[in-house]
């Protein structure tokens, strides 16, 4: 619950600026990389609202991206309605749809794996779905036609526009994200995660709350669909409604530390350039030699750091209090 | 203030509560006894909402309760507490508190000014930042109690608060207990500990086989034959 990093306000400060100059001094390539980092950081911020706070860890929920990326695409394309307008259609239609699985699975009580799997069946039949409707483009996908640079149509020219839209989307995502956890909304989603029924026993409505952060999470997820659409200027149902996404987001939250407000953003500027760079690295070379790598790195901090880098961190400076706090005499565990 | 009037719960052909009736006033200390199996446990869920009855009424302030759900039982002013301690592990001890404030403290400012009220209340106020899974038993039992307090209810539902404690921990919550009594909350307790319930109720209802088998003072239930029997065994051997 406590948000680390909460007195390094300087430094926050300080990280802020850097990311606002860098594409001043980076170049298209480094930029691309954070942009990546930006946009997995905002997704994993999105699912951790209901994987991390409330503990109901989805693994479809690109079904919500996706459903983002197809209604802002397909309004921009077919009708030329700017995904700036067709963003929150996609959002507004996530939402409704996350309302839909929320009550399906929290009504019937699903928790854990049995939801999981829900959410899994959910995504994986959006992409059978949308691969047999023709008029959004079936298997082959939509592609968003370049008009040139058009901040007003979310197109730029060069990668720098599209970080700046990042960088503030996810600014925004994490300003929320830690706005809700510090009120009573943020309370009563842990104590879900928690114990379910003692939160009931206190007076937390179970089924509405978690209900609440499944809608609040799917909107937030599909507006990120809209942007992964503009930036990579094409998508199909496997890459946006597929396990692909999926697990990329939710991985990002768990290695950086769940439930935790930084921990979805720490993870992703860890673990994205890892992935990327050992790409360029290595990738030549030795075929899936990067994605070896990439493994390895997952395995050993799921190994040492159970609770991600951000519960590591706290568990140390927990230490380094209670260490400190018993030389006056409190008890040491 | 409660009125249980032919409750009756069946699982699978098994009946855990038969035809119960009984009342508890306000400003009461109403103790709960039976042999394991009597029907304790399923009677305490019923009435804070975790169980629907298969038939029968209960009435909480006039209200019929049967089928709300435990947070709506809870916001009405009543609540109960866990036999096995429930916290919430990665929450602070304040925080635990905290989630049970909000329930008439919406506001965060509020509800924390509540709780640390609470953990006052309960001694708990030195261990406002440990983590619930830091707690030693007598502190999570503690917690536990409030936690309850903390949503204001007017009858509160403790089972087993006083089990697995020493002797000193004990007295410890005979004190609260009463403390809070006096101050006007209305308590529906489940205890093995004899010592407990002699010492604190002033009414005491005995479950045998899910059904009432006697209800008197303390002194008048310890010599009701039907109610030796029960915990003793029939004396026909």
């Amino acid at each position: 619950m406590k948000t680390p990093l909460k007195n390094s306000s300087t430094l926050l400060a300080l990280l802020l600026l850097m990311a606002f100059v860098l594409p001043l001094f980076a170049g298209e390539y480094l930029i691309h990389i954070g942009v990546l980092v930006l946009f997995y950081a905002y997704m994993a911020v999105a699912w951790n609202i209901l994987g991390g706070y409330a503990g109901q860890h989805s693994l479809g929920h690109a079904l919500f991206m996706g459903i983002g990326a197809y209604t802002s695409t397909y309004l921009f394309t077919r009708l030329g309605l700017t995904p700036w307008i067709g963003m929150w259609l996609g959002g507004a239609l996530a939402g409704l749809t996350g309302w839909f699985v929320g009550y399906l699975c929290f009504r019937y009580g699903l928790k854990g794996p049995y939801f999981a799997l829900v959410t899994i069946a959910m995504a994986e039949a959006a992409v059978y779905l949308v691969n047999n409707i023709t008029a959004v483009g079936g298997a082959q996908g939509l592609e968003v036609a370049w008009t040139g640079s058009a901040p007003l149509l979310m197109q730029f020219d060069g990668k720098s526009g599209y970080y700046y839209v990042i960088l503030v989307m996810s600014i925004l995502a994490v300003w929320l994200s830690s706005w809700l956890i510090k009120r009573r909304f943020g309370y009563q989603l842990v104590s879900v995660r928690e114990n379910e029924d003692a939160a009931e026993a206190l007076g937390v409505d179970t089924l509405r709350v978690k209900i609440q952060a499944s809608i609040i999470s799917a909107i937030m997820t599909a507006l990120g669909g809209t942007f992964f659409a503009q930036y990579f200027t094409y998508i199909n149902p496997r890459n946006v409604f597929g396990e692909g996404p999926s697990i990329q987001i939710l991985l990002f939250a768990i290695i950086g530390g769940l439930g935790t407000v930084w921990g979805p953003v720490v993870g992703a500027l860890v673990l994205v350039p890892v992935a990327e760079l050992s790409r360029g690295w290595l990738g030549g070379s030795f075929a899936g030699a990067h994605i070896l790598l990439y493994g390895t790195v997952l395995v050993l901090v799921m190994l040492f750091m159970p609770n991600g880098i951000v519960g590591l961190y706290e568990k140390l400076r927990g230490k380094m209090k209670s260490y400190r706090s018993s030389n006056q005499g409190s008890e040491a565990s | 203030m409660l009125v249980v009037s032919d409750l009756r719960r069946d699982f699978d052909g098994l009946t855990a509560v038969h035809d119960l009736s009984f009342t508890v006033e306000p400003g009461e200390i109403v103790g709960m006894i039976g042999p394991n199996g009597a029907g304790k446990t399923t009677t305490f869920a019923m009435l804070a909402g975790f169980l629907t009855p298969t038939s029968g009424e209960i009435l909480f302030q006039g209200k019929r309760i049967n089928n709300l759900k435990p947070h709506q039982v809870c916001k009405l002013g009543l609540t109960r507490t866990f036999q096995i301690v429930q916290p919430f592990p990665d929450m602070t001890a304040l925080e635990n508190i905290m989630v049970g404030a909000y329930v008439r403290y919406p506001n965060t400012t509020d509800a924390k000014h509540k709780a640390m009220e609470v953990l006052e209340r309960v001694n708990l106020l030195h261990k406002a930042d440990t983590l619930g899974k830091n707690l030693t038993l007598i502190e999570l039992k503690r917690l536990e109690i409030g936690k309850a307090l903390a949503t204001e209810p007017s009858l509160l539902l403790l089972d087993e608060v006083a089990s697995g404690l020493k002797d000193a921990e004990v007295d410890n919550i005979l004190v609260l207990v009463r403390q809070l009594n006096k101050e006007g909350i209305t308590f529906l307790i489940v205890e093995h500990l004899m010592k407990v319930i002699m010492n604190l109720s002033q009414r005491v209802i005995v479950l045998d086989f899910g059904q009432m088998i006697g209800q008197g003072t303390p002194q008048e239930v310890s010599r009701n034959p039907a109610v030796l029997a029960a915990y003793l065994g029939k004396e026909e051997e």
